[in-house]
């Protein structure tokens, strides 16, 4: 049995068909790459996992139950935490208290009071390398650090799947490095991973398999490097002429 | 920082006087030969100061702590009123017992316009309750079982005395349920909300829940201003119960205060009430008394955003560069 099935799922968005029947596996431990030119469907389908939109067909299940059409936060307490491309960080804490939010309502089982939640932040913020900052307001961090604080503040909620999205965007390559580094470690902690990316370093340096969107459909499914040598994806990026001359 | 002491020091007489200084009107004081400290108009004065503190504070919960600013309380400050109202003149029974309906009939509303208007977020949200406030007011103005047009009067009950206690009593425990609620789960799930509601709902805050649940206890302790306020002036009608003015004010003075802390609406409550009451006796010179009390709160929203509480707070000074700095970390 898997930990995540998506199974047909569409969304559309007016006329435009966001998603058009996706369907993929997620194993317990798997390290799962979504890639996909810009407008595929990447974050939709982030967004219908995490339960910030409501899939119009198909199904999402998480080991026995379906999750489709929950409220976010009962989705977030079944164990599924997840990030956000453009960072939504709570401008007004710090990055300690920023980190204690996620320990404080995202636990599935025990509640925490505020005093446990911040000590969590704490063992938290050391494992993305913010353990340093963690009495800076957030307005002050940089971007890179703007990005390990979504996912600390996911990871504090002790997720056993963690969806990242473009977590490395806008980094340079020593930043990458270090956010590899982190992904690496937050995957040997036993946290299974789907992680939404463009740096192509990262598909190949960390993931197991990768799916690959485009117009909303799944084009090709399977180990990073084979995906991308495959003709289609190369066509879906950089256009068909390309991949002819390319296979010239 | 011996700034900061000096205004906790000040305060704190402040609040002793306050609080001691009525029972100086009682008879056994009188006899014992004490100084009156107090008259009719300054039991009217406190008791109104009482009152917005009540009202700036409950606004505060769902405007400043969980970032939904409603324009319709004033809403929750009449169905108190008028549970009063209903409770002891209608009814017959005693005005202890609406003291506890009030707040229940205005928390039960406000679950019932709560639910679907919290969806709304920003200008939508305050337009859709500024509707419902002015709504409810015309709604009960049309009643006939409560006075319609007339109003509705309930039996005097002559104590300056205990009227003051009773609005300083909620008073308090508007500002003790802030300081509460900011120390809980509960508050930190409401300023999540405030800072970034979609990032609070995925990690795992029940936004619905506590938007509704911060909306009912603002407008609960609304409520039990409105009643006392009901038996306090012994006449209610659609003008003093659902006043627009006092809707504005308890904004107002939250805003000016300092929203999201615990003794920011309390500053705004008295520093403007204070200033109302002064202004208000001016005669011709009123007018120009208003439109220096408008000038005075467009100086500070644009100046000091973050409330007097927060100017005067030890963390700034008098200065040019805090003026700045709060422009330029408030403007979009």
């Amino acid at each position: 049995m898997s930990l995540l099935a998506v199974r047909e799922v569409s969304k559309r968005f007016g006329g435009v068909k966001a998603l058009a029947g996706v369907s993929f596996e997620v194993e317990q431990g798997d390290v799962m790459g979504v890639i996909g030119p810009n407008g595929a469907g990447k974050t939709t389908l982030l967004n219908c996992i995490s339960g910030l939109y409501r899939p119009d067909t198909g199904d999402i299940r998480w080991e026995t139950t379906s999750i489709r059409g929950l409220a976010p936060y009962r989705i977030a307490r079944l164990g599924i935490g997840r990030t956000f491309q453009i960072v939504r960080p709570f401008p007004s804490m710090t990055v300690r208290e920023n980190t204690a939010m996620g320990a404080l309502f995202g636990r599935p089982g025990a509640r925490l009071q505020p005093g446990a939640a911040l000590s969590e932040a704490d063992t938290v913020l050391d494992v993305v390398g913010l353990g340093e900052k963690r009495y800076y307001p957030v307005l002050r961090l940089t971007v890179p650090d703007r990005k390990r604080l979504e996912v600390a503040r996911a990871l504090a909620m002790r997720p056993r799947l963690l969806l990242l999205d473009e977590v490395m965007a806008g980094l340079n390559q020593v930043e990458i490095e270090q956010a590899l580094e982190m992904v690496r470690r937050v995957r040997d902690s036993g946290v299974t991973i789907v992680l939404i990316e463009h740096v192509m370093k990262v598909i190949v340096g960390v993931c197991k398999r990768a799916l690959v969107l485009n117009f909303g459909r799944t084009l090709v499914e399977g180990p990073p490097a084979e995906v991308l040598k495959d003709r289609r994806v190369i066509e879906a990026y950089l256009g068909q002429r390309y991949a002819r001359d390319q296979e010239r | 920082m011996s700034v900061r002491r000096a205004a906790y020091a000040v305060a704190g007489l402040a609040l002793a006087f306050v609080v001691l200084a009525p029972l100086t009107s009682i008879d056994a004081a009188q006899q014992a030969g004490l100084p009156l400290l107090t008259d009719k108009l300054w039991f009217r004065i406190a008791t109104t100061v009482a009152m917005f503190v009540v009202m700036a504070s409950a606004w505060n919960i769902i405007g400043g702590l969980t970032g939904y600013a409603s324009f319709g309380n004033v809403a929750f400050f009449g169905l108190g009123a008028y549970t009063a109202g209903v409770v002891v003149t209608n009814l017959g029974l005693p005005f202890a017992l609406a003291l506890v309906l009030a707040p229940l009939v205005a928390a039960a509303f406000a679950v019932i316009v709560g639910i679907p208007l919290l969806r709304l977020r920003g200008h939508y949200f305050a337009v859709a309750t500024l509707g419902v406030g002015v709504a409810v007011g015309e709604v009960v103005n049309n009643i006939e079982p409560l006075g319609a047009a007339t109003g509705l009067f309930l039996p005097i009950v002559r104590s300056d005395l205990l009227f003051f206690y009773l609005m300083l009593g909620a008073a308090l425990l508007a500002v003790l349920t802030t300081w509460v609620i900011l120390r809980t789960r509960f508050g930190y799930g409401l300023l999540a909300i405030r800072e970034n509601e979609e990032a609070a709902a995925v990690i795992g805050v029940n936004t619905t829940f506590y938007k509704v649940a911060a909306f009912c206890i603002a407008a609960a302790l609304t409520g039990i201003a409105g009643a006392i306020f009901a038996q306090w002036n012994s006449f209610i009608n659609q003008d003093n119960a659902f006043a627009i003015s006092d809707n504005v004010q308890m904004i107002l003075m939250a805003v000016i205060g300092g929203t999201g802390t615990v003794l920011g609406p309390v500053a705004g409550a008295i520093s403007l009430e204070l200033i109302i009451q002064t202004l208000a006796g001016g005669g011709s010179g009123s007018v120009f008394s208003q439109i220096g009390l408008g000038v005075l709160l467009a100086v500070c929203v644009i100046f000091i955003p973050r409330g007097v509480i927060d100017f005067f707070g030890g963390r700034s000074k008098l200065s040019l560069r805090y003026f700045r700095q709060t422009l330029r970390e408030t403007s979009a």
